[in-house]
């Protein structure tokens, strides 16, 4: 017996469950590189106290791994689903002349991507504490940081111009 | 037993370290220079060699899935290959280059882009 999920679920449905479980990984990895970067940008020097402070006061190195992990998933992700995008998403803004939306979003690959690259150094830098590697260590994070959250507001801006399924 | 995990070696070291900053600089020159292992075609499911054009009737082109293959074979060889190097040459890689690397590649990215913000 042959199964097929197209039997269970649209076409539409399905990319757009890929789609959703691509966003929550970015979620995910969101809030630990952000939580990571503010964490090297403004270090915790007293007992935490408040909200921001305790916001601050994560061990960043822990969070390293995990940070590699949900890039790549979140990558692997992205990366499947941009067919779809390419043909289904891209063609109709491209008729309706979103064409800014369109740039940012392509961006916002190149960005993904140059972040993936990253990843070893930034890996090693977080597993060796050696104080050569302090100022690396924090501005590889807080540009991945950045990368991140372009990439995340982008992506959450074109799915707000044409979804899947749209 | 609990026993102390073991710090990354000097030969990965080496090679994470050259890989990223191979691998931000290749795949700008892949997008500047045109360099895709291969292009996809989505509507088609057709991989060709190389970068190709769209062809009548099928549809759109992808380089991207090619630059990312491009880069991540280049930036494994030269990774590799500089754990070859002794220690006195690898520990010469600028660790700053790490993030300035990317920033830089920010804008020449936006600007390989030009056709979508001018129109």
């Amino acid at each position: 017996m042959d199964f097929s999920v197209f039997d269970y679920i649209s076409v539409n449905t399905f990319w757009t469950i890929l789609f959703i479980i691509h966003a929550l990984f970015a979620v995910a990895l969101l809030g630990a590189l952000t939580h990571q970067a503010v964490s090297v940008l403004l270090p915790v020097r007293a007992p935490a106290a408040g909200f921001m402070t305790r916001f601050r006061a994560v061990p960043g190195a822990g969070y390293a791994t995990a940070i590699c992990v949900l890039w790549v998933i979140t990558f692997l992700m992205g990366a499947w689903i941009y067919i779809k995008y390419r043909v289904y998403i891209r063609i109709p803004l491209e008729r309706a002349g979103f064409w800014k939306t369109q740039g940012f979003f392509e961006l916002k690959e190149h960005l993904a991507t140059i972040g993936l690259g990253l990843l070893p150094a930034y890996w090693y830098l977080w597993k060796n504490k050696a104080p050569d590697y302090e100022s690396a260590r924090k501005w590889v994070t807080v540009v991945l940081a950045a990368f991140c959250w372009f990439a995340f507001l982008v992506g959450h801006v074109v799915n707000n111009t044409r979804g899947f399924g749209s | 037993m609990k026993t102390k995990a073991a710090a990354p070696s000097e030969k990965f070291r080496t090679f994470a370290l050259v890989f990223s900053l191979t691998a931000v600089v290749v795949y700008v020159l892949c997008d500047l220079l045109k360099l895709p292992l291969f292009t996809y075609h989505p509507a088609t499911g057709r991989v060709e060699w190389g970068h190709a054009l769209p062809r009548r009737g099928e549809g759109p082109v992808m380089y991207w899935y090619g630059w990312l293959l491009t880069t991540l074979i280049a930036a494994s060889v030269m990774g590799l290959l500089a754990t070859l190097l002794p220690e006195r040459v690898t520990r010469r890689v600028p660790l700053a280059a790490l993030w300035m690397l990317p920033i830089v590649a920010v804008p020449i990215m936006a600007y390989t882009l030009m056709s979508f913000w001018t129109k």
